[in-house]
């Protein structure tokens, strides 16, 4: 069991959660998008696993390296 | 009467000096998950190409009737090996003595190992762990002796080597001070994640400068340097470390002299991956994956990215197509649309350097919105880096092809030519002075304000001008060279790769480079 911690890689701001808490996830999957210089940006998860915890909400300010959703694999 | 005690005392000698820091000394190093300097060597070079040089230095203690009480080796090894049967020279320290701190004699190894490796015309791979000069001096007895005043700079030779030959370093333990500079002063370096530091001053001398107390890995570990910059690469472990300086070295000539080596490709150059039909989206507030694009159109296998984690709205790799070693440049979409920013700009401008001393031809996919822009890119000082990048491009004497994919926007995008590049671009290129977002607002400002609705007036003038963009103009005016099916850029560019060999026999030698913003 490993805990990965999905961080932001810009600031900008939250468009869709495209996961719940609880649901599995492969690696590459979208977890949710941000918007971030008129463009949208996908946040994938980093590993197969399942989504523990999602720390942002639509519409939230993120800044860089900000911790969005945690995702437990093995 | 023969010369055979002697010799006898020489092989002596030699096997004294080969004893490290002794069983104690390695221990600790095992014990600390690192390799000795010997261990590493071997893990780095063909098996059994090793030829040491120096087999003897050490710094001896003599009693009065010239027996030797002790022998402290060399704590610098350095020698010649081959890597995938190339030759190059390879030096480090040596932890488990004095803490790699050079003793005399492991100092003027240290010293020659860049003297060696130009004079000999091959790459030079240093292995680094220690901590540079002591206040302590290197042990010499009496009056302490400065160097003669008509004694060449230290740093000359280092400097120097990096217009001669590949300079390669890893961090594998804790770097600092003068190893440290030693470590960036280099075409590529990696660090172990878990068992190296680098820092430009230590823990200690940190703590009494500034009164914060700080740990090696808080102040130069992994976490801070694949962000600084400083490191090019971070390595899982030491034999990760060594697999990735095989591999750099595999796409670079020994020395400048002489080209990179064309390989045999089998993978056909004639190849059109479908995907790239939809890999950029036509909505263009969609963000794709730019590194997708490189691994389908370069040689299978064949890319090797370079400071992923610093400027990463810049992706810089090394590549082969059609087995000729390429430089490889594309913007990152999904970081701030891939606008270069002062670190992406940096990144930028040393990676287009490293191709021009190494005669690397380079393929650069552009999607380049602008320079980064708002307050923090003010204070970053991004203009001055970004028209060092645009200086370095346009002053650059290789061979270049230009791919657009999607953006190419403002002053920022003159980074993207050399004179003379080959231009293709997709059907999804766009470009000007300023993308529609934002430049219609800036350009209509008086009639979006004096309409009735502006936003209304905004959003028809961008459908207005939107529509008003067609790609073929491009290939009508010849103002690229071909706009083409994105499937066909990998038969275009190997083409390409076969017309600029004659180009690339012509810039064999040294580059000259003015300096730069």
């Amino acid at each position: 069991m490993a805990r990965h911690q999905v961080e932001s890689e810009v600031a900008g701001s939250v468009w869709k959660v495209e996961v719940a808490a609880g649901d599995a996830v492969a690696a590459g999957d979208v977890l949710m998008i941000l918007e971030s210089m008129k463009m949208e940006i996908p946040v994938e998860s980093p590993v197969d696993g399942v989504v523990e915890a999602l720390l942002v909400a639509p519409e939230d300010q993120v800044a860089e390296e900000q911790v969005l959703a945690v995702v437990v694999s093995g | 009467m023969t010369w055979a005690p002697e010799s006898e005392e020489i092989r002596r000698r030699r096997e004294l000096a080969r004893q490290q820091g002794g069983e104690a000394g390695l221990a600790r190093q095992h014990a600390a998950g690192r390799l000795s300097i010997r261990e590493r060597i071997d893990g780095l070079l063909d098996a059994g190409s090793f030829q040491e040089q120096g087999l003897a230095t050490a710094v001896p203690d003599v009693d009065d009737d010239g027996h030797v009480r002790e022998y402290v080796p060399a704590n610098y090894v350095l020698g010649f090996g081959r890597i995938n049967g190339r030759r190059v020279a390879v030096g480090g320290e040596d932890f488990t003595l004095k803490g790699g701190s050079p003793n005399p004699a492991g100092l003027r190894k240290s010293v020659y190992a860049e003297h060696m490796a130009m004079r000999y015309k091959v790459p030079l791979v240093r292995l680094l762990e220690g901590g540079g000069g002591s206040v302590r001096g290197s042990g010499k007895q009496g009056p302490s002796w400065g160097e003669p005043v008509f004694a060449e700079p230290r740093f000359k030779v280092i400097a120097d080597a990096m217009a001669s030959v590949p300079v390669v370093s890893a961090a594998l333990g804790a770097v600092a001070g003068f190893p440290a500079g030693r470590l960036v002063a280099s075409h590529f370096s990696v660090m172990t994640r878990d068992t190296a530091q680098v820092m430009t001053g230590g823990p200690a001398l940190v703590e009494r400068a500034l009164g914060k107390p700080i740990t090696k890995s808080e102040l130069g570990g992994a976490a801070i340097h694949a962000k600084s910059g400083i490191v090019d690469n971070i390595a899982d472990d030491e034999a990760d470390a060594f697999r990735q300086i095989r591999r750099f070295l595999g796409y670079l000539p020994s020395h400048v002299d002489e080209r990179a080596p064309r390989e045999v490709c089998d993978d056909s150059p004639e190849r059109m991956e479908q995907e790239l039909l939809r890999a950029i989206p036509r909505e263009s507030n969609k963000a794709y994956d730019a590194r997708s694009i490189l691994r389908m159109v370069m040689d299978e296998g064949s890319v090797f990215e370079m400071g992923a984690g610093f400027g990463k709205g810049q992706i810089c790799a090394l590549a082969r197509l059609a087995g000729q070693p390429v430089g490889v440049l594309i913007n990152n979409n999904r970081i701030y649309a891939g606008s270069m920013t002062a670190e992406a700009a940096q990144k930028y401008r040393r990676f287009v350097e490293l191709c021009d001393v190494f005669h690397l031809p380079i393929v650069n996919f552009v999607d380049q919105p602008g320079f980064m822009i708002g307050l923090d890119a003010e204070k970053a000082g991004t203009i001055r880096f970004g028209m060092a990048a645009v200086s370095a491009a346009v002053q650059s004497v290789v061979p270049w092809a230009v791919v657009q994919i999607r953006k190419g926007f403002g002053v920022a995008t003159a980074a993207h030519y050399a004179p003379d590049s080959y231009v293709l671009a997709w059907p999804s290129v766009e470009s000007g002075a300023l993308p529609l977002e934002g430049g219609v607002a800036v350009a209509f400002r008086k009639e979006i304000a004096a309409a009735e609705d502006p936003d209304a007036k905004r959003r028809e003038l961008e459908d207005m001008m939107r529509a008003r963009r067609n790609p073929y103009s491009r290939a009508e005016s010849f103002s690229v060279h071909e706009l083409i099916d994105p499937r066909e850029t990998r038969p275009f560019l190997s083409q390409w790769v076969e017309w600029i060999q004659p180009l690339l026999e012509g810039l064999k030698g040294p580059v000259r480079f003015s300096i730069r913003p």
